[in-house]
């Protein structure tokens, strides 16, 4: 019998919207992918209202924005980054979301919104990582395209997009391992990976090179697994601002391109041989 | 209803164990580490009559707290004895790191059973005990951390103006949870669950309560409160975001939780 009111409310409520944030300062835009509720309609909602009665939040302002508006994903997002902050002294658990939820204002049981083992907060890390390296290596292209810098070899633009996005770990590489092996979980396998992925082919987006000999998959598996190690490497590294593992990815970017050459080299043995052959082949029929 | 619970209040633990087989233990314990509270957090527990809820948050906190201690005395490997010597100092006063309970119910006589349970039990600290009414609750705004409910919604007239109240009393970032019995979907085990409610139960409440009548009403009460998605609905209308369910054993029982934004 309820049921019939309900379905117009909780049609129109599908997009939650939250109280007003008119003075928070917008995050910087992300390129991965859980960013598409942006533009959800919040059709009206008060959040301030007081709660007493129905709640008749349809006074149709369907049409404003959500400029002053925050979504539930931006709140929580908000909350992860603010639990960043925590992450050296608490590990990547929900008690870092509770003291990053205290920061915004909010109670600590808003940390029951997430998962207890902090999967979301470590994923949210991992793309924002994601973001900041496409900003960087965005405004590199445009400084080579402007003429104001060089475009560098493919090696060492590769050697200086790994080390810049590994950089990114410093701050938190303590416990870093543990958010390692929670990234492993089968729960989180798909979001871990595909974040991995869309981060090398960025990467090679921006390296552009056509002129080695490797396919599409060849190139993103080689990258991967530069990436992975060294990342596994750095994990270990107890040298002075972490040159060991930098003169290691250095050895296996030069690795990958002497292979490539290598792959080449045979291409180009094989064709002579095959012209050889060729050449004989005539001969004999003459 | 107040009648209802004036009578049973006393037998209330043994009719909950005889009724459910132990297993609302079970429930009650998830639904505290569904929680997963943090010291420092201030619970309210409504319809909490006789602290089930309270005792194992208090339980928790106290969990929780020896190991945060725990972890930060092993960083602090090289303490002097002084320093060691008012660490446990500290320990001692802080147990709870400032969690605390206040178990509010509408029936007196349910709230003394409660605090004799506590003092028997020997929980000292950390626990209050209010007289008041779900649907008008005597507390300010925005005071709270979490709100609980376990079996107590489906006993209150205007569930509505309950979920408003917890609401307005929630700080932000707050979360509702509720702990009820729910709508059983698969077919086989609802008609075994009818059989067991509506034979058995009644007669163990003669038997060691002697009051048939009251449970014959709770077992109705049951069938007449509104299954899982309805009541999110309702959860829904009173403010709450991220709401969401989780059926315990088949939907005999569900968890209702959503968070105040």
């Amino acid at each position: 019998v309820r049921c019939q009111h309900y379905p117009p409310l909780r049609a129109l409520q599908a997009s939650a919207v939250l109280r007003r944030v008119s003075d928070e300062h917008k995050k910087e835009p992300f390129t991965s992918s859980s960013q598409q509720q942006f533009d959800r309609h919040p059709a009206g909602h008060q959040p301030e209202q007081e709660p007493q009665g129905p709640r008749s939040s349809y006074t149709g302002q369907g049409g404003q924005e959500s400029e002053d508006y925050e979504s539930e994903e931006q709140l929580q997002r908000r909350i992860l980054t603010a639990a960043l902050e925590f992450v050296p002294e608490h590990g990547w658990t929900a008690e870092a979301i509770a003291e990053g939820a205290k920061t915004l204002g909010l109670s600590v049981a808003a940390a029951g919104m997430f998962h207890s083992d902090g999967s979301e907060l470590i994923l949210h890390f991992v793309s924002e990582c994601n973001a900041k390296l496409s900003e960087l290596l965005e405004e590199e292209q445009k400084l080579v395209q402007l003429g104001e810098a060089e475009k560098k070899p493919t090696d060492e633009f590769l050697r200086d997009a790994v080390e810049a996005r590994l950089r990114m770990l410093i701050p938190y590489i303590e416990k870093w391992p543990q958010a390692l092996s929670v990234l492993l979980l089968p729960r989180n396998i798909p979001s871990s990976l595909s974040l991995l992925t869309s981060m090398i082919d960025d990467i090679w987006h921006y390296a552009g090179d056509q002129s080695t000999d490797f396919n599409w998959y060849t190139r993103r598996a080689v990258l991967t697994g530069i990436y992975n190690t060294t990342e596994l490497v750095m994990l270990q590294d107890s040298s002075p601002d972490f040159e060991d593992t930098w003169r290691f990815l250095e050895n296996r970017v030069a690795d990958a391109m002497n292979m490539s050459s290598t792959a080449s080299q045979v291409q180009s043995t094989g064709e002579a041989i095959v012209q050889g052959l060729m050449g004989a082949a005539v001969t004999v029929s003459n | 209803v107040y009648q209802v619970f004036e009578s049973v209040a006393k037998k209330y633990d043994v009719m909950n164990d005889s009724m459910t087989l132990g297993i609302h233990r079970v429930w009650k314990d998830i639904l505290v580490h569904k929680m997963n509270p943090s010291p420092g957090t201030l619970l309210l527990d409504v319809a909490g009559g006789t602290g089930d809820i309270a005792f194992r948050f208090i339980n928790y906190v106290r969990s929780v707290r020896e190991q945060q201690l725990q972890r930060k005395l092993k960083h602090h490997q090289n303490l002097s004895w002084q320093e060691i010597f008012e660490n446990y100092q500290e320990d001692k006063f802080n147990s709870l790191g400032d969690s605390q309970v206040v178990v509010c119910d509408i029936n007196r006589e349910m709230l003394k059973v409660g605090k004799q349970k506590a003092q028997h039990l020997g929980y000292s600290e950390g626990l209050s005990w209010v007289l008041g009414n779900a649907e008008e609750l005597p507390f300010g705004d925005d005071k709270f951390d979490v709100y609980t409910i376990a079996f107590g919604i489906r006993n209150v007239t205007r569930i509505d103006l309950a979920l408003q109240e917890a609401y307005r009393v929630l700080k932000p970032g707050g979360r509702f949870l509720c702990l009820e019995f729910s709508h059983v979907s698969n077919p086989l085990l609802s008609r075994l669950y009818d059989l067991y409610s509506f034979q058995v139960i009644p007669v163990l409440g003669e038997v060691i309560a002697g009051d048939w009548k009251s449970y014959q009403y709770l077992v109705e009460s049951i069938r007449q409160f509104p299954p899982q998605e309805e009541l999110k609905a309702m959860i829904e209308d009173a403010g709450f975001f991220k709401v969401d369910y989780e059926n315990l054993n088949f939907g005999i029982v569900a968890i209702h939780s959503g968070f105040k934004l």
